[in-house]
Parts: structure tokens; sequence; C-alpha cells
């Protein structure tokens, strides 16, 4: 089994290799964001098992930066000081399930975190995440009602014939489940992987905290990378009450989802991959007033920075700041296939959307 | 002290049975996981056969792309053939937005009803001219469509005229300069997953496996009886079956003829599996079926 497991290793490495290469055209921005792209997307965190991601986030941080967690899990780093308080935030988490029960033969039932196509995970690999490691198995084929979207409750099979064998893999209920992934390059600048949403804000923020002008900073800016947003923003909810009334504006750091696909309508979302960072101008949970997306077009502007100006669908952590008289004001970037194991992006983006984090803490 | 020579005689025998059974279980699950990495879409398989033929040197490939052995001398002669072709695609139009569009291969025998569904939100592998290209087969954003979709609304089964591949290239131009034109072989991309007790699964596990049985059986050279011609044949997704037909028309007639092939589950999704613990004991019947015993 060592032979096969080194045979396995061999052939991840060679694929990581492949997966990681690097075109000749890229830009050192387009190296640096895919760098540190990668190691966040191929850490596993499911809506309240974010614990890898946080500590890969922290790992990531420039050693200058002080971070502390909060009791709800969010990843706090305070930069600059005074008022207006500016807070920025993107969401550590990603869809999937979690066990909420053994059967008898040993397969586990699951429940979906967040929302998305549990049939695009139906007959693949699957992984469960236990304190003692991940555990293999396979997302079971539905054996009848052959339709598109809507399989019967999905099950996994790690090869256990009983609830006991089950059990002494290390599984039991509460683990959380997604499937092996892995980021890969496709043509020009543009990338695939399956948690883009939202690891690309994440390290949108890194990104941009690597090369903030601190003295630049006219007030204190706080970045947060919060938990659970896709389960109900519960992560920014803490968050937004601890803060209260205090903090002038939110961005929140999230997906913009783009209808630029061969199966997307073109009533709206139509911000094309590849073209910059998008102002998430309204989705379902906010609205931001015309004149602070005025503003953020002029910050693009005045630092020469790609912006796309859109409507999407989809909530957003900042939208829990504006009870609190906080303004929203959401950026994004565009991204294809959204909540799918295959989702696609342009590097592009991220280098612009890092770009437009940095110049609105130092500007605005 | 004689006891003690025994014992020691006894242990260093069993620990090198033990290394050999080992290694011989290693030998196999490598050929396994390595077969079933592999793509062979029916009628396109060359980039396997190649494999094959440099595993076994001696080894031919006949017209229609079936690779052969052949072990031993006189008769009996017998044939023990594995058919290593999947169900797969191949590109069928490049659209002039870089979009590529697909076309099925040699699924007419399949059972199960989602196997094209399989693609959808997926990486694929285009094997282009100039290697493999990574892409995705488009499927609709979540949250686009949330408000848009109805209860009780129809819920057609995904086929593979629902399938634009994403290869991250914006014209066709980009898509050409990649190497991919028309009728470049499509498959999932390839990620076997060992779970449990040796249990390995991937698309076509079962027919790969069967073939590295065969490949281990070879390896271990077998004190073969009369004439044993080993096929790896290709084609047999067909309607005509043309690879295996071809190998008993051109190098038969044959005395007996044994087909490799495991039982597996799920079989035809992207999950199915075998246990290599069955692939073992099928190792052992080829080499006592070679050996006449």
């Amino acid at each position: 089994m060592r032979a096969v497991r080194d045979c396995v290793v061999a052939l991840v490495f060679l694929s990581a290799a492949a997966s990681l290469r690097l075109s000749a055209q890229d830009s050192a921005r387009v190296a640096e964001a895919q760098t540190v792209l990668a190691a966040l997307v191929e850490t596993y965190g499911v809506s309240g098992a974010e614990g890898p991601v946080r500590e890969a986030v922290k790992r990531l941080l420039p050693t200058w930066a002080v971070s502390s967690t909060d009791t709800a899990g969010n990843l706090w780093v305070r930069v600059g000081q005074g008022n207006p308080v500016v807070v920025i935030v993107a969401h550590l988490d990603e869809i999937g399930f979690r066990v909420t029960g053994i059967r008898d033969d040993g397969t586990l039932e699951l429940e979906n975190r967040g929302g998305f196509f549990p049939s695009l995970f139906e007959a693949k690999p699957a992984l469960v995440h236990t304190d003692k490691g991940d555990v293999a198995g396979v997302f079971l084929p539905r054996d009848s009602g052959f339709t598109r979207r809507t399989p019967s409750s999905l099950r996994v099979d790690v090869g256990a014939k009983s609830r006991a064998g089950a059990v002494a893999r290390g599984v039991s209920p509460g683990a959380t489940v997604t499937m092996p992934k892995q980021y890969v390059r496709l043509s020009g600048t543009r990338a695939t992987g399956r948690s883009f949403d939202d690891r690309v804000g994440s390290a949108a923020q890194l990104l941009a905290l690597r090369r903030l002008d601190r003295a630049a900073l006219k007030h204190q800016v706080i970045f947060i990378w919060s938990v659970r947003e896709e389960i109900g923003l519960e992560g920014a909810t803490a968050a937004a009450a601890s803060l209260g009334t205090t903090p002038r504006r939110v961005h929140a750091i999230d997906t913009f989802v783009s209808a630029d696909a061969p199966l997307e309508l073109p009533n709206f979302a139509v911000a094309p991959i590849g073209r910059g960072a998008v102002a998430r101008a309204l989705d379902n949970s906010s609205v931001t007033p015309p004149a602070y997306v005025d503003s953020l077009v002029q910050v693009a502007r005045a630092r020469g920075i790609a912006l796309q100006i859109g409507t999407t669908n989809g909530g957003n952590d900042g939208s829990v700041f504006t009870p609190y008289g906080v303004v929203d004001v959401p950026i994004g970037w565009p991204l294809r296939y959204s909540h799918s194991p295959a989702e696609v992006i342009d590097l592009k983006d991220v280098v612009s959307l890092a770009d437009m984090i940095r110049a609105v803490a130092e500007t605005w | 002290m004689r006891h003690r020579r025994t014992a020691a005689l006894l242990t260093l025998i069993l620990s090198a049975f033990l290394t050999v059974r080992l290694s011989a279980q290693g030998d196999l699950d490598r050929l396994a996981l390595r077969f079933s990495s592999m793509t062979a879409v029916t009628g396109l398989e060359q980039a396997m056969t190649d494999s094959l033929r440099a595993l076994f040197p001696g080894s031919v490939r006949d017209r229609a792309g079936n690779v052969t052995l052949t072990l031993g001398q006189g008769s009996p002669k017998r044939l023990c053939t594995c058919p290593l072709d999947e169900v797969g695609y191949v590109v069928g139009n490049i659209l002039p937005d870089g979009f590529l569009l697909l076309r099925r291969v040699g699924g007419a025998r399949t059972a199960y009803p989602l196997l094209d569904q399989q693609l959808e939100g997926h990486r694929v592998t285009v094997f282009g001219t100039r290697g493999a290209v990574p892409g995705v087969v488009a499927v609709k954003s979540t949250h686009l469509t949330r408000g848009r979709v109805g209860p009780g609304a129809p819920d057609p089964v995904f086929t593979v005229d629902n399938a634009d591949v994403d290869v991250g290239a914006s014209s066709a131009a980009e898509v050409e300069g990649l190497g991919i034109a028309v009728l470049a072989p499509v498959s999932l991309t390839k990620r076997p997953q060992l779970y449990g007790e040796r249990l390995l699964a991937a698309p076509s596990a079962g027919r790969r496996t069967a073939c590295a049985a065969l490949a281990a059986a070879v390896q271990s050279k077998p004190n073969v009886k009369g004439t044993v011609v080993v096929a790896f044949t290709v084609q047999s997704l067909y309607p005509t079956d043309a690879g295996p037909g071809s190998v008993k028309a051109v190098l038969g007639p044959f005395d007996a003829i044994k087909t490799a092939a495991l039982p597996a589950r799920y079989a035809d999704t992207a999950v199915e599996t075998v246990a290599l613990a069955d692939a073992d004991r099928l190792v052992r019947e080829i080499v006592q079926w070679m050996e006449g015993k």
C-alpha cells in the first residue's frame, strides 16, 4: 500500500507541477496572485470548519501584521488609527456537506452546508475531514429518479461495511465532507478550481495587505476573514454586532457571480472575466447608494484600476453591517460557474481586486 | 539451538514469501492505478497502447490498434484478452468564442442514464496534439438560477448536447494554438481514488484493473502451456467489436479464449469501484489458466 501511496504522491506532485505552471507572459503580479490563491484553494474549510483556511491565511500575512481570532472564528487584522473606521471583509468558508448520521451499512448520511447543486457531487470522489485526518470515499450514485438536479439526498461510502467500520476509520457525525480539489491553470491567465468563492476575496485581502502603504492610511482599516458566510453570514453578523455603529463603511470582498458563460441568461450580471474587479452595486442582500458607487469609480480611475459595475444575485457579508448605519460598498470579481467543482476565474481580476482594496484603504 | 535455527529459517522463508507477495500486490496496485489514470476513448486508444508497448517489449500493435504479445509455443493455442477502451468524447466543433462542443463515442452499451451528466461542472482533459489541455464543462451558476426555476419545472437529464467545454480560451484561434482540433479525445479528468480496504474508484476501473491483472500475470512470467496470445484490445465498444474480432480473425483460431474481467460496484460512473483483492485473485486465476492448471 505504501508503494501505491508513493505512486499517488508522485502523480499528485506531477499534476500539481503541471497545474501550477506559469505562462511566460505572466507578470510578477499575476504570479504572486496565483501563489497565494492556489495555497488557499487547496485548503479545505466547509462552513463551521474553517480552521485550516484561517491558519493558511495567517501564514500568508505580512510579517508586520498582528492578527486575532474572535469567539465566532473570524480572523481580524487592524491597520492604522482613527476615524472613520472602515471594514474590509472576505469569507473563509466554502460550500460542502456535514455528516448527520452513519447507517448500519456503514454509509454516511449528509446535510448540505450552503446553497449548491448536490447533483454535481454525485458519483464523484469524496473526502471526509475528521480530527484524525481526511478519510477517502465516494459520493454514491443514485439508482432511481434520473433527473438533472434533484438527486435523493446524497450519501458517502468510505468502504466500511458497518457503522462500527466507519467509526473505526475516524468518521463521526459532525465531520465535514467535500471532494478533492485542485487549483489548475487554464489557457492564458485563466484558472479553475473549487472554492474560488471566496478564496479569491481572501487572497486579494492578503495581496492588498502585502503592498499596503501603512503610512498613507488616514484612519483605521479592519481586515476581517469571516466564517460561516455560506450558511447565513453568521461570522460577519457577529463581527458587525461587536463593532456596532463604529464603522463608516464596509466593503464585502466577495464573488460577482457572472453571466459571462454559455448557459446563462444575459439579462444582468454580465461582467466578463478578465476585465477587472466589479462594483457589486446591487444583489439580493444590499444596494449600494449611487454616490458611493461613484466614489468607488473615482478611486479606481485615480489609480488606473480596471473596474466594472454590475448587479448580480447572492448575498454579501457587508449587508449585516447596514442595520448599524454602516454603508455597504461590496467589491467583487467576475466568476463563472459559481458553487460548482469547476469555477473559472481570470487572475488579472484578482490583481485588479487587490489593487482596489489597497486603493480603498489608502485613499478613501 | 536446532529449534532456534529452524525458527530463524522459517522466519526468513515466511518474510521472503510475504515480501514477494506484498511486492506483487504493490505491482498490481501500481498498474491498476496507472491504467485507471489513462484515457483510451474507444477507437482513439493510441496513447494507452503506446504505454502498453513500452511496458511489454516484444509486443506488437496490429492494424486495428490492439496490442498483442505471444507467450510460449506449440499447442494448444489460446487467447487471453482484456478490452482497454472506454466510452468517451471527442471535440465535435470549436466555436468562435473559444468554447468546444462534444460528441460521445462508444456510448451505445452504457447502462448508467446519467453518464453524460457526470461531465457537468467538472474538469475534463482534452488530448490535443501538443499534449493534455485542462478544461471544464460549463454549468449554470447556482446563484443565477434562483428565482428563475419554479417547483415542478422540467428537469431533463444533462446530455452531451448540453456540454460546452471551457479551456480558458476566448477565440477559436486560441483553441487551435493549444493544439486542439476537431476529433481530439476528451474525458473527465482521471483522478483515481483509493479508499477503504484496497478499493479503487475511477471511470472504467473494472476494465482497467482487469487489464492490470492481465499485465501483472504476464509480468509474473508464468510457465505457459502451449501458446498463449495476450491481447489488450481496442474498439470493443463499437457494435462491430472490431478490436477483439480482428485478433481472432488474424491470429486465430484459438482452442480457448479467456477474457479478463472483474466485478465492479457503481458501474459506468466516475467512481466505478473494484476491490484490488479481487484483482489479486484474477492474477492467480490467469496465471493458472496460462499454465494449463
